[in-house]
């Protein structure tokens, strides 16, 4: 026994150097010398766009393959990411599926200066959202917007004229209740609307949309009308309740996709959803289209005008241990992933990419049972997009009390004036003053 | 160092190992983070009791504080009353007993998130069986559950109980057996109504088993997390938000760590103190 135990150790030590061996030094660079960096993503055999990335980049890099690693979905997918950032292992590359945890990543000194790999892809506000002090530490290569998607055939039977383009959100809301009464009337139990429980659903269109609306001010002054005409859609019972849906935990995809809604506010990416579910049966089939958000006021309405939504970008950044040998290669995939080659490779499957242009549009809608007017291609295509969080330090803190008003408001409101003092009485004392 | 003794640490070192690594090492660890701002990534900054003093003005904190003291004072007395009641009921030599035993504890073994969802909807105050219920016996005004800021942590407190009651049971039937015969025959004998039996007989023979009960439950509740979670998420609003999910919130969603460790300590230290309050009264009790 006494002997083992010398020999156990020097047997571990001997193990450990090998190991330490295998890790260390970095190789000279050579362009054509077979690399395989890997990638982060989440949900794999669902969400295809990574491999379409993977592969779409393999045809003009052969030397480079791309290895995919499977993260958790939702937002289990930034804490686990930050655990393998924190202990050092992380995939070369890796995904921030919006914008909320970019400043813990970039302040952390989880992303490596990406900027020599943004040449080409010209200044866009989601460029933009990840520069710092003039640098890139990501590119967006998806960059979802929120728009209308509405029924044509439910609109039909309860004689509603389909929105137009000019809607405002009080247009919006005449819609609802008139859809309300009229599939009443010809004995559907489809609601006029459906807005899902999101905060997103009601705050990111106050925040983008309302003239100097400042989330990081504290002040929330500009949620209320919203709110207000979320309230009054419930109250009329044009859109299922806030406990409704939570209680129920209804889901979006239902109730657009099997028709027990006429109109629902969602992001872009419901396209290629909404698409499968309809190949699985899991929606019906039915005339549809996609319209501009409503807006603020009229200045912002029309095909003449440009909407103004909202929607973080999808952003691929570095992580800075990745070995010298495959930096260039990762950079490559970066600049590759953010250009027009891969937004018409996303475009195919039905992800819209960060850069929206003629080819992309035309792509997507050549797709099997992807609306053909006017109006759908405008509303995808044409619009401001805003941030949904603003890079900031405080944007985490500030959206996690937003989200308690949230339900506050919704559910058995104690008054929105009341709630909204109470936020920026909160937001002020837990948040900003940190 | 002897042959046994080598043998003897060579038996509880992997264990000890994975205890150190995975529970003691994280616990003095969260000690020192409680004392310093850290994100995660870096160098965690020394800011000795700052973390302290901001729960002192923290709303959020004192709310989590107050929800989960209201839970924590329902939650004991009702499954203390129900896993008793329960135990008692199913002490006794009924046919099919085995069958409610099982019956009774298999909300214990049923997924958190299985109960969350059937219970809220059991809860819906438009569609839900429960408000038809009180409906129809004439309650004008059902309550809205947990879409309802004043409702929700009544729901919570309901399904709580209804998990645990089965497991406590067990432990109850398990006191229960070890009280022996002979002292129910006598006091039967010397004319001693059931009530005065259980008074007299089953509660003092089941002191020990309800001392340990009543730590279990405090402690259990204090760090009420997961069901809340996936019932509520904390609210609507921040009614039914508690100090675990607080914790969680302030950890993994803002990454503020350093805060996060604070409140946790503060949570320890509120188990750690009751529990050996009740130690000490109990020790006081059997002396």
């Amino acid at each position: 026994m006494k002997r083992a135990i010398p020999a156990v150790i020097s047997a571990a030590t001997a193990l450990a150097l090998v190991l330490a061996g295998c890790g260390g030094g970095d190789e000279p660079v050579d362009p054509n010398a077979p690399v395989t960096i890997t990638l982060a993503g989440w949900s794999l055999s669902s969400t295809p766009e990574f491999k379409a990335l993977a592969d779409g980049f393999k045809a003009t890099h052969p030397n480079v393959t791309v290895e995919l690693k499977e993260y958790a979905p939702g937002n289990d997918y930034d804490t686990q990411m930050i655990t393998d950032l924190a202990a050092g292992t992380a995939p070369d590359v890796y995904v921030m599926k919006n914008l909320k945890n970019f400043y813990t990543y970039q302040s952390g000194g989880q992303l490596l200066d990406v900027s020599d790999a943004t040449s080409g892809l010209g200044s866009s506000p989601a460029l933009a959202s990840y520069q710092v002090d003039g640098k890139a530490y990501a590119v967006p290569y998806r960059q979802d917007s929120w728009v209308l998607f509405y029924n044509k055939d439910l609109f039909a039977k309860a004689k509603v004229a389909p929105p137009d383009g000019n809607w405002t959100w009080d247009d919006y809301t005449d819609a609802a209740k008139r859809l309300h009464t009229g599939l009443k009337g010809a004995g559907s139990n489809a609601t006029g609307a459906y807005q899902h429980t999101f905060q997103s659903t009601v705050q990111g269109f106050a925040l983008a949309q309302t003239p100097n609306a400042d989330l990081l001010s504290g002040d929330f002054g500009y949620l209320k009308p919203y709110y207000e005409r979320s309230l009054d859609l419930q109250a009329a019972g044009a859109q299922p309740t806030f406990g409704t849906a939570k209680t129920n935990k209804l889901t979006y995809q239902a109730q657009f996709g099997k028709q027990q809604s006429a109109m629902l506010l969602m992001g872009t990416w419901y396209v290629a959803t909404l698409l499968n579910q309809r190949q699985s049966g899991d929606a019906d089939t039915f005339q549809w289209g996609i319209a501009p958000a409503p807006q603020f006021d009229k200045s912002t309405t029309g095909t003449s005008a440009t909407p103004v939504t909202f929607g973080d970008p999808t952003g691929l950044g570095i992580n800075p241990k990745i070995s010298k040998s495959k930096t260039a290669a990762a950079k490559a995939f970066l600049q590759y992933a953010a250009g027009p080659d891969a937004g018409k490779a996303l475009a195919g499957i039905g992800i819209t990419p960060a850069q929206v242009t003629d080819a992309v549009t035309a792509t997507l809608f050549g797709l099997a049972g992807v609306p053909q007017d006017d109006l759908s291609k405008f509303a995808y295509a044409k619009h401001t997009v805003k941030p949904e969080n603003p890079v900031s330090k405080h944007t985490a803190g500030l959206q996690n009390l937003l989200n308690e008003t949230h339900s506050a408001i919704l559910s058995d409101s104690k008054g929105v004036d009341a709630e909204l003092s109470k936020a920026q009485a909160r937001a002020k004392n837990e948040v900003l003053n940190q | 160092m002897s042959r046994n003794t080598v043998a003897g640490w060579s038996f509880i070192l992997p264990n000890f190992v994975g205890f150190a690594v995975l529970t003691l090492l994280p616990v003095v660890v969260l000690f020192y983070v409680a004392f310093t701002n850290w994100n995660v990534f870096g160098v965690a900054e020394w800011t000795g009791t700052a973390n302290f003093r901001r729960m002192w003005d923290d709303a959020s904190f004192w709310t989590a504080l107050r929800n989960t003291v209201y839970y924590t004072v329902f939650h004991i007395p009702l499954t203390l009353a129900a896993s008793l009641g329960l135990a008692l009921l199913l002490n006794r030599k009924l046919r099919g007993v085995r069958f409610f035993r099982t019956v009774a504890f298999f909300p214990y073994i049923t997924s958190i998130v299985a109960i969350a969802v059937v219970w809220n909807q059991l809860f819906s105050p438009e569609y839900g069986p429960i408000n038809a219920l009180l409906g129809a016996v004439g309650v004008d005004n059902p309550p809205g559950w947990t879409t309802s800021s004043t409702w929700s942590m009544p729901a919570v407190i309901i399904v709580g109980t209804w998990r645990y009651m089965g497991y406590y049971m067990l432990l109850f039937l398990a006191g229960l057996q070890t009280i022996p015969a002979q002292l129910y025959e006598a006091a039967e004998t010397d004319g001693a109504t059931p009530w005065q039996r259980f008074v007299h007989v089953t509660l003092p023979g089941l002191r020990h088993t309800t001392f340990f009960v009543t730590v279990l439950l405090t402690i259990e509740s204090f760090k009420v997390f997961d069901l809340i979670l996936v019932m509520t998420g904390g609210g609507p609003g921040q009614s039914t938000l508690v100090l675990s999910q607080y914790i969680y919130q302030k950890s993994f969603e803002e990454n503020q760590f350093g805060y996060a460790s604070a409140v946790s300590i503060v949570l320890f230290a509120i188990c750690f103190s009751i529990t050996v309050i009740q130690f000490m009264v109990n020790k006081r009790r059997n002396s």
